[in-house]
């Protein structure tokens, strides 16, 4: 230790470095950014994080204090938080495992076919993408629709091709999730299929070549290299795709408004509710971060794990 | 359009004349005025403010329509910044919770009679939405109701009498089965009826909020309430469950209701003539009328009991949002002028244009409703009771709305179903009571 910090000292005593002066021009460049950050971000986090640890309501004169019983009531059998915050997480969890490899590998799966010269290929391109652009009421309302358990589209096709009686696909639980995640999917897929229709484009046609002279199979060339070379944008495509699925509000409150029995309701409709419709704030709050960690967690988790793969395929 | 609003506007006022006090004398002061009246029923409100504007020199009132759900939001930071509108409309779910937590100031007899605001003069119920602990907090401007439309010609075609609507249960269950015929031409009471295989039927029942409105109706015509004395949840009492029981036993045991259906399902049906009843809000008329059906509308028949009448209703009302102290007075008394104003039976009359239901008996005795199809309900509008009066309206029916609906869908049994529903309710309550005990 002696030994190595010696020659350190010896030439700090030798040459003493000029104070560095205080540069403030980056700061400034930053500041515009710093200042909405702080104004749209870290206020309100500190704000609703404040609003959770008090009894929060604007119109009684006193705000007390009341420490973690918002959050201690997530975590108490009984309550009406334990019982629907993890109800409506494991809802949207649900979803989440659902519907994110579907639109992964469909999107994939769609932008191969889309990425080769097929006949009228930007006419799908923009078949596929344009549902896109639909606002989330307009799909719900259509899915609603096509999935209603009397006049649905798809209960008129079953019993006009299979004399099937009617599934009552609106208000049973489990098959409620069916219009949910086929809207879903439906809605958002053209936004994962461009991004996967760049990436392809990025792909080096040489490593084909040099892999069909070596005598690799389409599966091969698929496998070791489409797959590889497209690690990193599956990596964004996954992680903003699991982020999204996690937000699920607007499909489920319009197509099945949450039922039956909470059984699609999604944690932010819950939460919602608790804070607009029961005027309970605070806990809605409460429920907020503590849902707010989860999604931390998982994308660390999801990030630390692709990151890795990309990496060691050296993409 | 906006001309003949205000000749209908003008006209109105003439049949109508401007009776009641607008007595503000004081000195020129302007108003702000918040309402979420922001459909086709914003010009309609606009209009009127502006006549208001210019017929009372001494008073200007600056509207502001925002959506209701924003009003919820701001209305407690604008209230305790002590910049709160001076006029606010709030509806019937919201006004309770908001007086109970001292946004909305009370409106004392005394100020009433001054500002010439006669209670006697509206339909009492409606009214009493905003009243709270004796005391009054609101002028009902807008109303809107859950009643029973009827397809004439589908009951023409079964051998009923168009123009007689039920009354009693007796009466609509025997047009339920009559009206319920399997595509062999069986009616519901007939040997060899198939129920899976319905060509008509009798009655609309659905699984969303509107649907649970039909409960709400039998649960208070069988002399049941949604809370008790306490204002604690109780839409589990013997009448409530015998009530509802009725109604699920319309799907399961009498088979004159679909099972499993949903109100955009009943809407086609209704609208095709395939159901000969259809129990919702009023504010379908205007669909059915532009459709030129042959239908008519009555209010919900005594299906739940024979206690007394009943039906759900929503209701939007004029308040004065708590102020910070050093309120102008001047402000307070034209504010209640222009309450005054805008809940006169002409004002009432041409809201009605929106597609509300008169807010008084004088509006719906006008010559103008005399062959209008709503007039149907018009004998029984003082017997059409909001969800108010307890501060935690979305703690109760959130729970009430998904007890119907699994006891409208086969999930549980009417009893447990409604069992389940009060206790999530009361448990909800007893957290939403500590915000108050401070």
């Amino acid at each position: 230790m002696t030994v190595t910090n010696a020659p350190s000292e010896v030439a700090t005593a030798r040459a003493p470095a000029p104070r560095p002066r205080l540069n403030i021009e980056p700061y400034l460049y930053l500041l515009p950014h710093a200042l909405l950050f702080f104004v749209f971000t870290i206020y309100p986090i500190g704000y609703g994080l404040y609003i959770s640890l008090h009894r929060w309501d604007l119109l009684s004169g006193r705000q007390p204090f009341v420490g973690g019983e918002f959050y201690r009531n997530i975590f108490t059998p009984g309550t009406p938080q334990a019982d629907f915050f993890w109800k409506t997480l494991w809802n949207t969890t649900f979803f989440t495992i659902v519907s994110v490899p579907l639109l992964v590998a469909a999107a994939l799966g769609l932008a191969l076919l889309l990425h080769k010269p097929i006949f009228g290929r930007a006419f799908f391109r923009a078949v596929f993408f344009m549902p896109g652009i639909l606002t989330v009421s307009v799909m719900g309302i259509l899915w609603r629709w096509m999935f209603d358990n009397q006049i649905g589209l798809v209960n008129a096709a079953r019993e006009l091709f299979f004399r099937a009686p009617p599934i009552p696909w609106l208000s049973t639980e489990g098959l409620a999730w069916v219009p949910i995640v086929v809207g879903t999917i439906w809605w958002t897929l053209g936004f994962n299929m461009t991004l996967y229709l760049a990436a392809l484009g990025n792909v080096p046609a040489s490593l084909y070549e040099a892999a069909s002279l070596d005598g690799a199979t389409p599966w091969q060339s698929f496998r070791f290299i489409t797959v590889p070379m497209l690690a990193p944008v599956t990596l964004f495509v996954l992680v903003t795709t699991a982020l999204a699925s996690f937000q699920l509000f607007g499909q489920s409150l319009v197509i099945t408004n949450g039922g039956p029995s909470r059984s699609t309701q999604s944690v932010i409709q819950y939460i919602t509710e608790e804070g607009f419709t029961n005027a309970q704030y605070s806990s809605a709050a409460a429920m907020g971060f503590v849902f707010g960690l989860f999604m931390l967690v998982l994308t660390a988790i999801q990030f630390r794990s692709m990151a890795r793969d990309v990496k060691e395929t050296g993409a | 359009m906006n001309r003949t609003l205000r000749r209908t506007a003008l006209l109105t006022l003439l049949a109508l004349g401007t009776a009641g006090a607008q007595n503000y004398t004081g000195p020129k002061v302007q108003l702000s005025f918040l309402h979420g009246f922001t459909g086709p029923d914003r010009p309609v409100m606009e209009s009127l403010v502006k006549r208001f504007n210019d017929t009372h020199p001494n008073i200007q009132v600056r509207a502001q329509a925002q959506p209701w759900a924003t009003t919820w939001q701001q209305l407690p930071s604008l209230v305790a910044s002590g910049r709160a509108p001076d006029v606010a409309v709030i509806n019937e779910d919201q006004i309770t919770g908001f007086v109970a937590r001292g946004a909305v100031s009370p409106l004392t007899a005394a100020e009433l009679r001054t500002a010439g605001i006669d209670k006697a003069r509206f339909f009492g119920p409606l009214f009493a939405t905003a009243d709270y602990q004796g005391q009054s907090y609101g002028v009902p401007i807008s109303s809107v109701a859950y009643v029973m439309f009827y397809n004439k010609d589908l009951m023409r075609k079964v051998g009923l009498d168009p123009n007689k609507p039920p009354r009693t249960r007796a009466e609509f269950l025997q047009i339920a089965q009559r009206c319920t015929v399997d595509k062999s031409g069986k009616n519901s009471t007939q040997a060899g009826f198939d129920p899976r295989n319905l060509d008509t039927w009798g009655v609309s029942l659905y699984n969303n909020w509107v649907g649970a409105r039909a409960a709400y109706a039998a649960i208070l015509q069988n002399g049941g309430s949604l809370i008790d004395a306490k204002q604690n949840a109780a839409f589990n009492s013997p009448q409530a469950v015998s009530a509802v029981q009725f109604l699920v036993d319309l799907v399961q045991k009498q088979r004159v209701a679909r099972p499993n259906s949903t109100e955009e399902a009943e809407l086609a049906a209704f609208s095709q003539g395939k159901v000969c009843m259809f129990p919702s809000g009023q504010w379908y008329l205007d669909r059915f009328e532009t459709q030129k059906m042959n239908f008519g509308v009555t209010f919900m028949p005594r299906v739940g009991g024979t206690v007394r009448d009943a039906a759900w209703g929503g209701s939007s009302h004029l308040t004065l949002p708590r102020q910070r102290p050093g309120y102008d007075a001047n402000k307070r008394a034209a504010a209640l002028a222009f309450m005054s104003w805008l809940a006169q039976p002409a004002q009432n009359l041409t809201w009605t244009a929106t597609g509300s239901l008169p807010t008084q008996g004088a509006v719906a005795r006008n010559a103008k409703f005399e062959t209008a199809a709503i007039s149907g309900v018009f004998d029984r509008l003082n017997s059409v009771y909001a969800t108010s009066g307890f501060p935690w309206v979305g703690q109760v029916m959130v729970p009430f709305d998904q007890a119907w609906e699994a006891a409208y869908l086969g999930k549980k049994p009417v009893a447990q179903a409604l069992n389940d529903g009060v206790r999530e309710a009361n448990k909800q309550i007893e957290q939403a009571r500590k915000n108050f005990q401070q």
